[in-house]
């Protein structure tokens, strides 16, 4: 029975149809199905599979991300009972992410953050025109693994730079590693400011952020 | 003259009244405290962090606005849009320069704001301009109005202020067109609203003070269906309005009867990258509907234009700017924007404006048409001919025809034979392109500005400098 119910949730998520993924998660709640087995064995398939056809080019980011809200909407649904039983999913690593200070462009910041969450991270949104210096207090409130920020304008993609000097004066460098994105963001920038990765789109990040969480 | 018309007009007025709609029931971000109060002065209602503009505001305003916007060139030469004449203007703020004689892409710099200008000066079919990059090697404070600085001493046509952001720029750039004669006939200035739907409060103070200081304005907002806007195109249209139309509410509550230019800059995600689509056939469908709104509304109507996302002179970057030049330029455009654009706007090269000056010429040509009179149906000269010589070519109409235009003549595009083309050594047209660009380069001149009106121009950035450029 519960292979059929983790069939249905994988294919809600392919959906991106946050209504049938909560009503699933509901169900396997009240059928006493361990939601962390819920949560990899049904929903994260889903994701898996939108995740593989968007990088084949059969997916568009529309699904991706409704399918990245699907997601969110059965993990919440599904919190109260972990709490309850006392049981965590293991999070792949907690990432700070946030637009730069003096930029206020928000889609594809929120993409990755979508897509992260969706692949087992536990994001810390931070929003837009986020100052450095709250970046900085957020990685130390949360002991972050990974802080990753976005920038849309080339006036504004210099605190990506702040934020990594700051890190480096504070001595946190080491143990955070930073990811950087936005439309002006090349590979030539990402070597002169030393940040440890980049993508080109929001699959994309997720890879580089397992891969730099050695997975 | 014909148009093409891609929305019937109930449709247009199904596009007034969705935007209506939007702008009196969904309202726009605007918390700017000054425009707040002009705003519920005259009508509007404030809720939470949005305006909302009743219809009858937004007529009223509409109503304010002149038909036609006329922009002087520092040499007197004066271009008007709204006469039905159709004009072209390049591409304004482009990252990158991408040079097509040595493949190089890079950064784009001051200098190569003061060549496009002087380039762009030299091709007769660019009519107005708008300086061409955002130059890496000036601060982001003072990077708008070292454009215009720096475009002003390489051409005597009519040019357009830069995008702005901020007040202190509109000021600045308002200054320097003084410097050259009456700011109010020389300059025009344009603000992005941010879509969907919000003007900041740094852009609202900018809009306002355009108005204030009675600049010809255009509204610029940059929506892209799919991200930014719904991803119907006519649902974009209707967004895209409502954005127009909020800002010709700002502009006309300020300061009625400022001209006002309707600009439409609505592109596509591409859905698997998220990257703005601008060579889509779409961009093309959407600014022929752009133009046949802002028409609604009896203003000057800019759209794109040459637009590609090729990011070299390639088959793909001709056939996509064509399009979406020529759609909107038949549906009625009185300006194409984007002569030298590359790459969704991103960058350009030299030997694209060569190109899009050549293109803008069959542009016209098309918007020309041909006529049916009894002269052009030419009955007696086939009868003549027939008698006599039985060809056309000693035939006094033909060399009337050829003179009047009939037929475009090109200087870019190739019409030889192989062996003239393969002695010429087989260049194609983006490589004759490119040789043009250099040669113009080169040789052309431009009349200096004064010496005093140099030094006039640095001290007004300097002092731009202290205010705009926060070390």
């Amino acid at each position: 029975m519960s292979a059929e119910l983790f069939k249905k949730m994988a294919q809600s998520i392919i959906d991106g149809d946050s209504d049938v993924s909560v009503e699933l998660a509901n169900q396997a709640v009240a059928a006493n199905i361990d939601p962390i087995q819920a949560i990899t064995e049904g929903f994260v398939v889903g994701v898996n599979t939108v995740g593989e056809a968007f990088a084949n080019g059969d997916a568009f980011l529309p699904e991706l991300v409704m399918a990245g809200e699907a997601m969110k909407a059965a993990v919440t649904a599904l919190e109260p009972e972990m709490a309850k039983r006392g049981t965590q999913r293991k999070m792949l690593g907690k990432v700070v992410l946030a637009t730069v200070e003096g930029d206020i462009h928000e889609i594809g910041k929120s993409l990755v953050g979508t897509m992260l969450s969706a692949s087992g991270f536990q994001v810390f949104d931070m929003g837009v025109d986020v100052a450095t210096t709250k970046i900085i207090a957020k990685v130390k409130e949360v002991d972050a693994d990974i802080v990753a920020m976005s920038a849309l304008l080339t006036t504004t993609m210099v605190k990506q730079k702040e934020v990594i000097d700051v890190l480096d004066k504070e001595g946190l460098r080491r143990k955070v590693k930073v990811m950087v994105g936005g439309a002006p963001v090349t590979r030539d920038w990402v070597q002169r400011i030393e940040a440890d990765g980049y993508s080109e789109d929001a699959i994309g990040a997720v890879n580089v952020a397992k891969q730099l969480m050695g997975i | 003259m014909f148009n093409l018309n891609f929305l019937a007009k109930d449709e247009v007025e199904a596009i007034h009244q969705a935007t209506l709609r939007i702008l009196s029931e969904v309202g726009i971000v605007l918390t700017y405290p000054p425009a707040l109060e002009m705003l519920v002065d005259a009508g509007a209602r404030v809720q939470g962090n949005r305006v909302l503009l009743p219809a009858e505001l937004v007529e009223a305003c509409l109503a304010k606005c002149p038909g036609k916007i006329s922009v002087r060139g520092r040499g007197g030469k004066v271009k008007t849009l709204g006469d039905g004449s159709l004009n072209f203007h390049n591409l304004g703020g482009a990252r990158d320069i991408f040079d097509y004689g040595t493949a190089e892409h890079r950064f784009a710099k001051l200098q190569d704001v003061r060549d496009a200008a002087r380039l762009l000066d030299a091709l007769p079919n660019c009519n107005t301009i708008t300086p061409f990059f955002t130059p890496q090697d000036v601060p982001g404070g003072l990077m708008s109005l070292a454009m215009y600085r720096h475009a002003i001493p390489n051409t005597t046509k009519p040019l357009q202020g830069p995008g702005v952001q901020f007040a202190p720029e509109a000021r600045y750039a308002f200054k320097m067109a003084e410097v050259l004669g009456d700011a109010r006939e020389l300059l025009t200035l344009s603000v992005s609203p941010v879509s969907p739907l919000t003007i900041p409060d740094h852009e609202a103070e900018a809009i306002m003070e355009i108005a204030r200081l009675g600049i010809t304005f255009g509204s610029l907002p940059c929506p892209t269906m799919g991200t930014t806007a719904p991803f119907s195109i006519s649902g974009a249209i209707a967004q895209q309005n409502a954005e127009v139309l909020a800002s010709v509410v700002l502009v006309q509550s300020v300061n009625p009867g400022l001209p006002v230019i309707y600009c439409g800059r609505l592109a596509m995600m591409e859905p698997r990258t998220g990257i703005s689509v601008w060579g889509g056939l779409e961009l093309g469908l959407a600014s022929a509907g752009t133009v046949q709104i802002g028409h609604r509304y009896g203003l000057p109507v800019n759209v794109y234009g040459f637009s590609t996302n090729a990011h070299t002179l390639d088959v793909q970057n001709g056939f996509e700017r064509a399009l979406n030049a020529i759609i909107p330029g038949l549906a009625g455009a009185d300006e194409l924007s984007g002569i030298g654009e590359m790459e969704a706007g991103v960058s350009g090269s030299f030997a694209q404006m060569v190109i899009d000056n050549e293109f803008a010429a069959n542009i016209l040509r098309a918007r020309k048409g041909f006529g049916a009179s009894e002269d052009a149906l030419a009955v007696e000269v086939i009868a003549r001919v027939m008698d006599g010589s039985r060809n056309f070519l000693g035939q006094k109409h033909t060399s009337r025809y050829l003179k009047d235009g009939e037929i475009l003549l090109t200087k870019l595009a190739e019409r030889g034979t192989w062996e003239t083309w393969n002695d010429m050594g087989r260049l194609g047209m983006a490589e004759r392109a490119q040789v043009e660009a250099e040669r113009i380069l080169r040789e052309h001149q431009v009349p200096a500005l004064e010496p005093a009106q140099e030094k006039e121009l640095d001290v007004i950035m300097e002092a731009a400098k202290k205010e705009l450029v926060k070390e």
